[in-house]
């Protein structure tokens, strides 16, 4: 294996200014996550606390092994959406160790309109239940949640992705072998009552958890029945009489012992599917990326710097160096774990697009998981591309990167447009996780462009599509709406993949196996 | 001198004799309750023999007979100070090392042992008795013996009737109150007077005689530093006496001794009243036998007594007479205890998980790292002894000794001990046998230090930490934003509630502010200061630490382990000391009172009530009557809420 160099082309000037830049927008970003991170309004936690019960970061911190790391996905869900009352979309999700294994943790923040579900929060419950699918965790749910959020019931009930593909999913996680283990530390009303009576096995809190299909206030106005919500769907009730429940808890510490415990019972682990080698930390600095980024997508730098402050012992072999020169394709290991790196160097061209799906089966054949540092603005454009038959090579990258069995994980380091973001592998492509980096932009194509071409097809104002643009190409724009699952730290990035590689190896690898390749 | 000697006894006196035997070239037999197999004195006897209790005279003589021993060493307690053994040894052929049985039963009886030294001439507590006195005769007596007086009904004990009378003018009404008391309780108002001896000092004076005819005394011994007439710490000589007054209670001990025809080595104690001029002195009563504090007069006189009593008992004249007696510098010893002073000095117990004593003492000990501390033996597990050229450099001596004292597993007494000798009374002398029970408060109540439980929660973070060295393994509560702080709900020693949290290097204790810290294996680093420490982590997962002789046991809080709610609310009672139930006093389902007894817990012949801490409803009861439980087992548990 090569060393890849810590050199990097900058004079001093530039690397401040990129430094300065960077760490502007990781400050930015630390003070949204912390933001996020309180939950509701001061006085909606008060009250929480008020009643004996632990905040939802709290429970997840205390449920965790200590010192456990989490990979907290969609931290920043719903950012600026519902007039801003939605912090995190009222919902903590993540990988998390418990009991000595990863978890997909999924906890409901009852300081944020009574944890009840708008449509972000169901998006990130069904991703998280997609996350346990992919990667074979076991899911705990910390209830306490009111239900579907009612004034927007049209965007969380009905459809195929809606409030009810939780149990779905449940239901067919419980029959590949994937636990679901559910504590009820508070409310679980209606459609959410079933998320602890669809887990394999649930805890409730005495006097605290509550689950019926239809509350006091429901009851009285349905059949005129006046009764209390303990005496309706307590814990005693539920541990006791109806069995809804396996476990009574004392109370929230108590409850996550027990989760704790039933996490401790649980079977055998599947071997990891590839080789591991013993792990080295890189040889550069990852802060020294601060420098090295530019914070402007467009001006280009080599990717290689980007590389070498990832992997382990900066080491990288690199596959098809002087062929297609603007995908970098190659080897390492990353916390031990071998991958395939897909890096942008340029925009794709023919070469590259063939270079990329290559390397992407090679990949594939030898179970290796694959990386993709995304930063493209798209594929050549012009008539001789379109003769020599880019749109065929792109295709099959886009075949290869489709079909590809072994994990994928991508990082938009820079710009995600157009058809570059379907071959390096954007959301639609099920990377088993995708994160951006502060500077990254996303958008169909750059705002200029986008103005350009409908100011000549129509009568269009380009300074409000460049706007929009520059608005809806934001990451914090991408992850408040789950196209990401999270905004990182580009200093974070190595730890990132590792825990998701280490998470990913939970899963057995399916069969190698391969759409039609256009020729 | 005997080729085999056999030792009636355990612990560290035991071990005591043994290294005497050892130095004359004796065999050493020890013997062993059945559950003492693998005691120390067991390991260090050249022989050893199971019995089935350390107070079957018989099996004793048994084990003497059957390894060829010919003579037994009783120690103290035990058979030491039984006649009937000491004449069943005789009749075996074997020598008993200690006194006539005579001399035994002589001062068995404290009535009759006052009126036999008082015949001698040794000064007795001043007091009259007498069937049928009138009250003005009692009156006339209690004039006559000298106010202050005590009136003390003949046939009581225990306190009651009993009156103080220091003013002339409230005698004949209170003679008359303690007769009606006396009547009431006892059937018999006879009242004994006795001249009352305020602030006492126990002073005792080690006698040795021969059976040649040959009695000297050794020095005296104060003992005044005492709980519940349980001796803490005693030293030689007597910072109180003078001269004359040694000279006094020397010869007064050895006319007692003679009195008796004693011979071996004998205690006679005294009692002073404190604040005169370290003079004269009542005979209280003799031990015959070694006291456990024999050693700082070994360390005062230079002699051996152990060895001594074995020459005695073999017959040899004492080599030296009063003469050759001389006291050089002072000596201490303090007891260490299997007791928790902050539980009201309740017996502890478990498993010695780490031992360090002190390399710069003398140290008796009964105990070794990996054994166990029960509830059915004496609960003083060992004694730090120092010599010093003087009072003070003695007790710096004793203090250092004491600091470097470390035992984990089992809470001792050692950082009371250091607390006690730090009083300014004791440090300048002013002892008298109320002074502990006095400063009591102060001594017991010492907050636990913060690095402590820091130190505990990084351990516990060290001890759970993953084996692997990926990712996962990190326990630095890694996250996309800030780390998260690992909490952790501790108890130091079973009651103190500490939250501490840690994060990589960082910790916090309660709602302190947070330090870098970095955990070594022998000291913590806190914000800078390095604090050397020893800790070990129990198979429980109770951390223990001690430093500067004293410990602390550290377990994770039990609602984040068992039982949740209801430990949170104090509706767990746990057992307060290794012991057997005696009573369990409700039932599954009981409603309860706060304060209400639930259960009763014997150890050490001490009964402790165990009282619901809440009202409530009782859930569970998992023990019976006669079983036997642990320190800190649960006894039973209350969900709280409205009884009844």
């Amino acid at each position: 294996m090569g060393v890849l160099p810590g050199r990097v082309d900058l004079t001093d000037d530039q690397r401040d200014r990129n430094a300065a830049a960077n760490r502007a927008l990781a400050a930015e970003l630390r003070e949204q996550l912390a933001r996020a991170a309180l939950g509701g309004p001061e006085r909606s936690r008060a009250r929480h606390v008020a009643r004996g019960k632990l905040l939802p970061r709290d429970r997840v911190d205390r449920l965790l092994d200590p010192g456990s790391p989490f990979l907290e996905l969609a931290p920043l869900a719903a950012h600026g959406l519902y007039g801003g009352d939605a912090p995190g979309a009222g919902m903590i999700a993540g990988i998390g160790r418990v009991a000595g294994r990863e978890c997909v943790v999924i906890a409901n923040d009852a300081t944020v309109k009574g944890g009840t579900y708008f449509p972000m929060t169901v998006k990130k419950h069904l991703r998280a239940q997609e996350v346990a699918l992919h990667n074979r965790l076991p899911s705990i749910a910390l209830v306490d949640s009111g239900g579907a959020f009612l004034p927007m019931q049209d965007e969380v009930f009905p459809d195929r992705e809606h409030f009810g593909r939780i149990f779905y999913n449940q239901a067919n996680l419980s029959k590949l072998g994937v636990a679901q283990i559910s504590a009820v530390m508070g409310s679980c009303t209606a459609g959410g009552a079933y998320v602890p009576a669809m887990s394999d096995e649930t805890v409730i809190v005495r006097e605290q958890g509550t689950i019926f299909l239809g509350g006091p206030p429901l009851v009285k106005a349905a059949t005129g029945e006046v009764v209390t919500a303990e005496e309706l769907g307590g814990g005693d009730l539920h541990a006791r009489v109806s069995g809804v429940t396996d476990h009574l808890a004392d109370d929230d510490e108590d409850a996550l012992r027990i989760v704790r415990e039933i996490v401790a019972t649980l079977g055998p682990r599947q071997p990891v599917p590839w080789e591991t080698a013993k792990a080295a930390e890189p040889l550069y600095d990852p802060s020294e990326l601060y420098g090295i980024v530019p914070p402007d997508p467009r001006t280009p730098y080599d990717v290689r710097s980007v590389i070498a402050r990832i992997v382990d012992g900066s080491e990288f072999t690199e596959f098809k160096k002087e062929y297609g020169t603007t995908l970098v394709t190659g080897f390492a290991h990353l916390h031990g774990h071998p991958v395939g790196i897909v890096a942008n160097n340029g925009i794709l061209f023919a070469e590259s697009a063939m270079k990329g799906a290559h390397f992407i089966e090679l990949c594939d054949r030898r179970s290796i998981p694959l990386v993709f540092l995304q930063n493209i603005s798209g594929f050549m454009v012009g008539h001789d591309y379109e003769a020599g038959g880019i749109a065929k090579h792109g295709a099959k990258m886009v075949t290869a990167v489709s079909c590809a069995r072994v994990p994928k994980f991508t990082v938009v380091i820079g710009g995600s447009y157009g058809a570059g973001n379907y071959a390096m592998c954007g959301r639609a492509y099920s990377p088993r996780f995708l994160w951006m980096w502060p500077n990254a932009r996303i958008s169909v194509m750059g705002g200029e462009q986008a103005a350009a071409v409908l100011t000549t097809v129509g009568d269009t104002d380009a300074a409000a599509v460049r706007a929009q643009y520059e608005t809806q190409g934001s990451p914090y724009y991408s992850t408040a709406r789950l196209w990401d699952d999270g905004v990182i730290d580009p200093a974070d990035t190595r730890r990132v993949l590792g825990l998701a590689l280490a998470a990913a190896a939970n899963a057995p690898l399916d069969d190698v196996g391969y759409g039609v390749f256009r020729m | 001198m005997f080729s085999t000697v056999l030792i009636a006894n355990r612990g560290e006196i035991a071990v005591r004799i043994l290294r005497t035997l050892r130095g004359l070239g004796v065999r050493g037999v020890a013997v062993h309750a059945p559950d003492d197999a693998a005691a120390p004195h067991v390991r260090l006897a050249d022989a050893a023999v199971e019995i089935p209790s350390y107070l079957d005279g018989r099996a004793v003589i048994a084990a003497a007979l059957a390894t060829g021993a010919e003579a037994v060493h009783p120690g103290y307690g035990f058979l030491s100070e039984n006649a009937a053994f000491a004449r069943e040894c005789a009749a075996a052929g074997l020598v008993f090392v200690g006194p006539p049985p005579e001399a035994i039963d002589a001062m068995g009886d404290k009535i009759s042992a006052k009126e036999t030294v008082a015949a001698a001439g040794v000064p007795v507590v001043p007091g009259r008795s007498g069937r049928g006195m009138s009250d003005a005769e009692v009156e006339a007596a209690a004039l006559e013996v000298g106010l202050p007086v005590l009136l003390k009904p003949s046939a009581g004990g225990g306190g009651k009737g009993m009156r103080l009378v220091t003013d002339k003018g409230e005698l004949a009404e209170a003679i008359a109150s303690a007769r009606r008391e006396a009547g009431g309780a006892f059937g018999d108002d006879t009242l004994l007077v006795e001249r009352f001896v305020a602030a006492p000092r126990h002073i005792e004076v080690q006698v040795f005689a021969d059976a040649h005819g040959n009695v000297v005394h050794l020095g005296e011994r104060e003992c005044s530093l005492q709980r519940r007439h349980q001796k803490i710490i005693e030293e030689a000589p007597s910072p109180f006496l003078t001269p004359e007054g040694r000279a006094f209670l020397g010869n007064a001990a050895v006319e007692a001794a003679r009195a008796i025809g004693y011979v071996g080595a004998g205690t006679v104690e005294f009692i002073m009243p404190g604040g005169a001029a370290g003079e004269g002195g009542y005979f209280m009563e003799m031990n015959t036998r070694l006291q456990v504090e024999h050693p700082v007069t070994e360390l005062v006189t230079g002699l051996d007594l152990v060895e001594l009593q074995l020459r005695v008992a073999a017959g040899e004249p004492l080599p030296f007479g009063q003469d050759a007696v001389a006291l050089d510098g002072h000596a201490f010893e303090a007891r260490v205890y299997a007791e928790d002073p902050a539980r009201g000095f309740l017996p502890t117990g478990g498993k010695v998980l780490f031992l360090a004593e002190p390399s710069s003492a003398r140290v008796d000990s009964g105990i070794v790292a990996g054994g166990e501390v029960g509830s059915r033996y004496d609960p003083m597990l060992a004694k730090v002894i120092v010599h010093g050229k003087d009072r003070a450099e003695a007790l710096r001596a004793l203090d250092s000794a004491l600091a470097s004292y470390t035992l984990l597993g089992v809470p001792t007494n050692v950082g009371f001990l250091r607390d006690l000798l730090a009083r300014p009374e004791v440090r300048t002398g002013e002892l008298d046998t109320g002074l502990v029970e006095r400063v009591l408060p102060e001594l017991t109540a010492r907050e636990t230090p913060a690095w402590v439980p820091a130190a505990a929660a990084l351990a516990r973070m060290r001890a759970v930490a993953p084996p692997g060295d990926g990712p996962w393994d990190a326990m630095d509560g890694w996250r996309i934003g800030a780390p998260a702080w690992s909490p952790h709900a501790l108890v130091v020693d079973g009651s103190e509630h500490v939250e501490v949290r840690t994060r990589a290097a960082e910790v916090a204790v309660g709602a302190g502010d947070a330090w870098p810290a970095v955990l070594e294996d022998d000291a913590l680093v806190l914000a800078g200061r390095r604090i050397p420490h020893r800790r070990v982590t129990g198979p429980d997962g109770t951390v223990w630490i001690g430093a500067e002789g004293r410990a602390w046991a550290v377990r994770e809080r039990e609602r984040t382990l068992r039982a949740g709610a209801a430990a949170a609310a104090g509706g767990v009672l746990r057992s307060p000391m290794p012991g057997t139930v005696l009573a369990v006093k409700v039932a599954e389902g009981d409603a309860v009172a706060e304060g209400q007894p639930v259960v009763v817990v014997e150890a050490m012949k001490m009964e402790h009530t165990v009282t619901a801490a809440v009202a409530g409803t009782v859930t569970s009861v998992p023990v019976r009557a006669g079983v036997q439980v642990a320190l800190d087992e649960v006894l039973a548990e209350i969900t709280p809420g409205e009884a009844g």
